[in-house]
């Protein structure tokens, strides 16, 4: 029996080395009246930083997160759907990295568990963030604890209201959870003063997030796009590596989806750069379509357009995405890694509807048990279509997709999709 | 150094003196519209010298008289893509040495080679800038192709302290780069050892000198420039 800290990787990777092209990098806008990168180095922790800008492709986990990242349950287990493979009767094999295994239910903890720690060794007692589902915001929530910080959580106030679960989850771990807008930041008064029913975005909300760290000496957390952000999630792939290797399979399609890019660039890249796997299939949402709508230039990672402008594949920042079930995936980019890897034709896209991700997600619950998010029930999407086509093709491949996280939290949200769709 | 800045007079003061305290190349920025890779002190000074400088080339010109060591021309492509013959012919006609676009790479990674090859069939040196986002296979394929040396840019932007490993960077690139490789961005007194001892054969200091100027004037400018140029020697 291989032991879990034999699976869990010692290192992170970074995929930039690595890429077919130079990585465009961030930049300030023309005729900034401040400037945005000087301000990531007010509001991010500083070890973070250094990781987003030294670029190396090995980076040494430190002893002490490694073991925390082993108190969550990593490795997460890499499960195989069989009763999904018979019941498509394909000859193809699926096998699934399970990130719902985590005690928040998704990814999301792996990056503010590392962005936590060094938070933590850098001497901040208080770490900030914003939230729109809430899956961010109960992982932030869960790392500051683990390392003895407060934080304090700006939730989109729809969601505030609508997720009531997700907040108190958040509070449990010692949270302090603002409906944003909210009355402890100017921007938030300001809004509230105008319209004392504004629903809130996440722009709003990421804005009252920054500038309450700011305000406080607070530092701020960030939860995808950026390229630290992936290489904290590279621990998906390089466990799954490990976790195929052990199997003796070699996998040939892997699969994810893709809100900023974090759980799919954590799981696919370690592959791409280590030349394992033929094929790699990002999927979006249909209604939220920026592979096929999307252009690839400079454009703002937040809508408030405080952080430094980077190249992606967007629909705008004051892009305003239909409320889709999958929270996770209303956003208007793509890391620009992952935009990168796509333009470069390395990476194929997929979109679904909500509709079809529905009867995907339906489906995984009746043959393997588990109910998955929303989010992640894309990239099932694809892991279906793709076995189908194997069978069609009379192919033996091995398809290993991300789960990325559960939904036991979304059910009002599965309720609201079956009524309407059965 | 920025063209023209912090004025005329000064600028010739401060290349001229450079050049005595042991600076080996002198590398002059011509204020493009759009300063991509460039930070708050280096945007600053060109802003001023928009103002303040009537004819650049007439400037340049004098600079070349005043200098004997190379002088490299730093702008962006974007800003002369659609002059750029003219503009090349015009830096050599001047007895330029070379250019260096800090967006070739980058921007217009899909045809720099033609690039390269319009600025050399212009009898200048092209002189190559890489930063950590560009992958291995590309620094080891372009590192020999650049002249007088390779230009390894270490932060995503000039003057902003963004924290980084600049040894960790320099050590990445080492092997690959089959060439002088001079270090720049953001340097410190301390990267500067720091990058040197991981194998950096030079550095390129623009902000600092900059700063300097503004706050202080350009003999102390000049006084760094000696400091400086005592470090390097601490490690011929
Ligand atoms: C379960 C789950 N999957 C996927 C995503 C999408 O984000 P990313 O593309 O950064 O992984 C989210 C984001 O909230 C999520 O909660």
């Amino acid at each position: 029996m291989v032991k879990n800290d034999e699976i869990f990787p010692s290192f992170w990777y970074n995929i930039i080395p690595d890429l077919p092209k130079p990585l465009p990098p961030p930049r300030d806008p023309p005729d900034a009246e401040f400037s945005r990168i000087d301000l990531l180095r007010t509001i991010m922790p500083k070890e973070v930083l250094r990781q987003q800008f030294t670029v190396e492709r090995y980076i040494k986990i430190p002893e002490e997160l490694r073991d925390r990242y082993l108190t969550i349950g990593r490795p997460t287990p890499l499960m195989r759907a069989k009763r999904l493979e018979e019941y498509l009767k394909t000859p193809a094999k699926i096998y699934f990295k399970f990130e719902g295994a985590t005690p928040t239910g998704s990814h999301k903890i792996n990056t503010a568990l590392a962005q936590a720690y060094f938070s933590h060794e850098e001497g901040i007692e208080h770490v900030v963030t914003e939230t729109g589902a809430g899956q961010w915001g109960t992982a932030v929530a869960l790392a500051a604890t683990m390392f003895n910080m407060k934080s304090t959580i700006f939730m989109v106030k729809v969601s505030y209201e609508q997720k009531p679960m997700r907040k108190a989850i958040m509070q449990l771990y010692g949270a302090d959870v603002f409906p944003s807008p909210s009355d402890v930041t100017e921007i938030g008064k300001k809004i509230l003063t105008e319209n004392p029913n504004h629903p809130g975005s996440l722009g709003i909300a990421m804005s009252e997030a920054i500038r309450y760290a700011l305000d406080h000496g607070y530092k701020y957390l960030v939860g995808s796009v950026l390229d630290v952000v992936i290489l904290h999630q590279s621990v998906i792939g390089l466990e799954a590596m490990k976790q195929l290797e052990l199997l003796g399979e070699e996998p040939d399609v892997l699969i994810g989806c893709v809100g900023g890019g974090s759980n799919f660039g954590g799981f696919a890249f370690p592959f791409i750069g280590h030349k394992k796997g033929k094929r790699f299939i990002a999927v979006g949402s249909e209604e939220v379509p920026k592979f096929s709508r999307g252009e690839y230039k400079y454009d703002y990672p937040d809508s408030a357009g405080l952080l430094p402008l980077i190249k992606m594949i967007t629909l705008g920042k004051d892009y305003v995405p239909p409320p889709i079930y999958s929270g996770g995936l209303r956003y208007h980019g793509a890391a620009p890694t992952l935009s990168l890897l796509i333009k470069e034709g390395i990476i194929e896209w997929r979109e679904y509807t909500e509709k079809e991700i529905y009867y995907a997600a339906k489906l995984f619950m009746q043959t393997q048990g588990i109910v998955p998010a929303p989010e992640s029930s894309h990239a099932i999407k694809a892991v279906i279509d793709e076995a189908i086509r194997a069978r069609n093709q009379n192919e033996k491949e091995v398809i290993v997709f991300n789960l990325s996280g559960h939904g036991l939290l979304d059910l009002t949200n599965y309720e609201s999709m079956m009524k309407r769709w059965g | 150094m920025t063209l023209g800045y912090p004025d005329e007079e000064n600028f010739i003061k401060f290349i001229k003196g450079a050049e005595m305290l042991g600076s080996d190349i002198m590398e002059i920025g011509i204020p493009p519209k759009y300063a991509k890779y460039d930070g708050p002190v280096i945007r600053k000074s060109y802003s001023i010298v928009s103002k303040r400088v009537k004819d650049y080339l007439a400037l340049l010109k004098l600079a070349r008289k005043e200098l004997t060591i190379p002088i490299v021309i730093l702008t962006y492509l974007e800003e002369f893509e659609k002059n750029l013959d003219e503009f090349l012919e015009e830096l050599k006609s001047m007895e330029i040495d070379g250019v260096l676009f800090p967006d070739l790479l980058i921007d217009y990674i899909d045809n720099y080679e033609d690039y390269y090859k319009r600025i050399k069939s212009h009898g200048l040196k092209a002189v190559l800038f890489v930063t950590p986002t560009v992958p291995d296979s590309i620094i080891s394929k372009v590192s020999h192709l650049s002249d007088i040396f390779l230009y390894y840019g270490v932060r995503p932007t000039t003057g902003v302290p963004i924290p980084i490993v600049p040894s960790a960077l320099v050590r990445r690139v080492r092997d690959l780069v089959r060439n002088k490789l001079v270090v720049g961005f953001g340097l410190s007194t301390d990267d500067i050892r720091e990058v040197i001892l991981a194998g950096a054969d030079g550095v390129a200091i623009g902000t600092a000198y900059i700063e300097k100027i503004e706050k202080e004037g350009v003999s102390s400018a000049l006084e760094l420039v000696r400091g400086l140029r005592g470090i390097l020697d601490e490690f011929s």
